[in-house]
């Protein structure tokens, strides 16, 4: 009967969760501002992909006094150039129109601009001088070393590779640490779209004044936890529309959008970590549900258990002002403070367990915690929305409240 | 007056014993104690603020009692403890976003029903009282009325086994109030055990087998209709007439209007007696009757002291 009633409250929560308007106004808003922002990004990367190769291939008739001799007048004239006889004249003829631009090369252009003087052509034309310019010498430079070989390594294009060891061990590095740092992501995201819906949940019983017939009808447990189920499963749909354009982004769209390519093969999946982080989530979720649940079955409407969302999702955000030193000073007193305070914990012991700075013993030790006071609060939750949510219209008081959770 | 020792009832339903609430350090219920019987229908009475809700609500584990007994079929209530219960509680209410059908297969589902036998149950139900085309309607966009026939519908789903009905006509229009009748002379007809509060008199002597009067928290008088009538003196003397009844040491005027007056005998004044007063007063006597004391004059007697002042 229990199980049967604990699948038909997930099945009408759920339902009626996602049915509401609002949850896909809350739900869409999000994708459709990434997929706006990666329209922007896609269009805007076209026209300037366009405009650079539209550059490149410009063709302009320029002049140019070159003090530092290194201009090569062969690949100058490539570009459609030709030297002049005085820095003068080189305006001049620009000013009177004979001539597209001018360009006078320093005698030492490492420490020293290249000065540039053109005909207007529009606030991104005009770039066109600077980059033909910039590319003649460097083009000139390059032509002038003993081996071609050599050319990657003036420009710059060099990789390193990197291997450090903890322990004897080669260390991961950050593709250790982003498998981890997911629960995170996935924790923000629950508690951020989820937070307000959990505070609500039982408000909705005592709005409708249903709480006498629901409470005669089916166990409270079971409704806690067939709500808090549903709410999961639908945080679940959320979670998929919001990585649907992401995915289709990065999958179909990466160049682009410019995105990353990211090698997954690279990703260090260590059971470890990633045990830890997958319980440090349950649990920091176990302890938040239950919070904003009980905290919702003592008030008596949805505004006023609102009013409590906000000191819970400071809660979360308080340790990113310790970010830094969360990373850079693990066993800082305030890091350890955070890591141990039951509501920082989740945040901060899920940062730590990234980034390898959580002993195994700390962790054991979190884990239980969360868990432990999790349970407790979920317990209480029940407790105060079985005898507490028949007070409609008020507030259950703190000592209503605690002669609810003493007694037997 | 204190209420005669209470039975414990082997083939009860509900069973009370000793049962003691209070609020903020408030006795509500002094000791309460009282049995309902299988397939009875059992009216809970008492004034406002007297204590029954509260009861109610600790029998079925809503509220948690300080001391005291609250069985339902040998136990503590729980909605898992497999009694069909049908709860109509004081407090109204339906989830208000939902269709009505959707609701009450909800419902149903919670009950123990499959989905497809709510369902036709619930639209058998709809088709009854004549909101069949209401189904796919949202609950808060119906009238009151309607509302309370789903609610009613709700309540009585499961082919309920024991009916607790929290005050049912409250707030029914003439219409609901002779639907919930019609089902509740239905549920006496299957045996239903139904537990009632109500301040409709009428109804209570229509309906109910055995009552309990509830005053300062402690059972004033309880028993069967007819006993607590006799209780209460049994016998209330009604008088058309023209003049002017005396004061009698014989007799209590209970009401008195034009030409009209109720009087209740003291001790064991014989009728004949009180129509001798009276005649000897120089009352002319057009009408007069015994009568068992109605329940009306019994709330009036036990709770309404000031009221009953101020009529006559």
């Amino acid at each position: 009967m229990r199980r049967h009633n604990l699948a038909t409250v997930v099945s009408f929560e759920f339902r009626r969760t996602v049915t509401k308007r609002r949850f896909w106004i809350a739900t869409l808003i999000v994708p459709v501002l990434i997929a706006t922002v990666f329209a922007l990004t896609y269009f805007s990367s076209r026209a300037t992909s366009n405009s650079l190769s539209a550059q490149k291939h410009a063709s302009f008739s320029f002049t140019y006094v070159d003090a530092s001799h290194l201009v090569n007048p062969e690949i100058a004239s490539r570009f459609g150039g030709r030297a002049a006889t005085s820095v003068a004249g080189g305006i001049a003829a620009v000013k009177s129109g004979r001539i597209d631009a001018f360009f006078d090369y320093p005698a030492a252009p490492a420490t020293h601009s290249i000065l540039v003087y053109g005909k207007d052509v529009g606030i991104f034309n005009n770039a066109k001088y600077s980059s033909v310019a910039t590319a003649i010498l460097q083009a000139s430079a390059i032509a002038r070393l003993p081996s071609p070989s050599l050319a990657p390594i003036v420009r710059g294009a060099v990789s390193v590779k990197s291997t450090t060891y903890t322990n004897g061990v080669t260390s991961p590095g950050l593709n250790g640490v982003i498998p981890p740092l997911i629960y995170l992501l996935v924790f923000y995201l629950v508690i951020v779209l989820l937070g307000n819906q959990m505070l609500t949940s039982t408000v909705e019983e005592k709005e409708n004044r249903v709480t006498e017939m629901i409470l005669t009808t089916v166990d409270a447990r079971t409704l806690i936890i067939g709500k808090i189920l549903s709410l999961f499963s639908a945080g679940a749909v959320q979670m998929l529309v919001f990585a649907s354009p992401v995915v289709v982004g990065y999958v179909f769209f990466r160049s682009s959008l410019s995105l990353p390519n990211v090698n997954f093969a690279d990703l260090v999946i260590a059971p470890r970590p990633m045990i830890t982080g997958a319980l440090l989530l349950l649990g920091g979720f176990t302890l938040f549900t239950g919070a904003l649940i009980a905290i919702g079955a003592v008030m008596p409407t949805a505004k006023e258990a609102g009013g409590f969302f906000g000191a819970v999702l400071g809660s979360i955000f308080i340790p990113f002002y310790a970010s830094s030193l969360i990373v850079s000073h693990p066993t800082a007193l305030i890091v350890e403070v955070f890591t141990f305070f039951p509501l920082t914990a989740p945040v901060t012991a899920m940062v730590r367990n990234a980034f390898g700075s959580l002993s195994a013993t700390a962790s054991m030790v979190l884990v239980v915690e969360l868990f432990a006071i999790g349970l407790f609060v979920i317990r209480m939750a029940i407790r105060l929305f079985q005898y507490g949510s028949i007070e409609y219209a008020r507030k259950v008081s703190l000592r209503t409240a605690f002669g609810l959770l003493t007694k037997r | 007056m204190t209420a005669s020792p209470l039975p414990s009832f082997a083939g009860s339903v509900v069973h009370i014993d000793g049962f003691m609430m209070t609020f903020a350090k408030r006795p509500v219920i002094d000791g309460l104690s009282f049995d309902v019987m299988r397939g009875e229908t059992f009216g809970f009475l008492g004034s406002n603020g007297s204590g029954k809700t509260t009861t109610i609500r600790a029998l079925l584990g809503i509220y948690q009692a300080t001391a005291g007994t609250l069985h339902i079929d040998g136990r503590p209530f729980s909605p898992d403890n497999g009694v069909r219960l049908g709860y109509l509680p004081e407090e109204r209410g339906l989830y208000k976003k939902e269709s009505v059908l959707d609701e009450m297969v909800y419902f149903g589902r919670l009950k123990g029903l499959t989905h497809d036998t709510a369902r036709r149950w619930s639209l058998d139900f709809l088709e009854r009282v004549e909101m069949a085309e209401y189904a796919a309607t949202r609950v808060d966009r119906l009238s009151s009325g309607q509302q309370q026939k789903v609610q009613l519908g709700v309540t009585i789903l499961n082919n309920p086994e024991l009916l607790i009905l929290d005050e049912p006509t409250k707030g029914f229009d003439p219409v609901n109030r002779r639907l919930l009748m019609d089902i509740l002379d239905d549920e006496k007809r299957r045996g239903t055990t139904v537990m009632m509060v109500t301040h409709q008199m009428d109804e209570v002597e229509r309906l109910c087998d055995r009552i309990v009067l509830l005053k300062d928290g402690r059972a004033e008088a309880y028993g069967t209709v007819t006993e607590v009538q006799d209780r209460y003196g049994g016998t209330t003397i009604r008088v058309r007439y023209a003049g002017v009844i005396p004061d009698s040491p014989r007799y209590t005027v209970i009401l008195r209007e034009r030409n009209y007056a109720e009087l209740a005998p003291a001790g064991d004044t014989a009728p004949a007696d009180i129509l001798k007063v009276l005649v000897d007063a120089g009352v002319a006597v057009n009408e007069f009757t015994t009568n068992r004391r109605s329940l009306d004059e019994i709330f009036l007697m036990v709770y309404g002291d000031e009221s009953a002042k101020a009529v006559r």
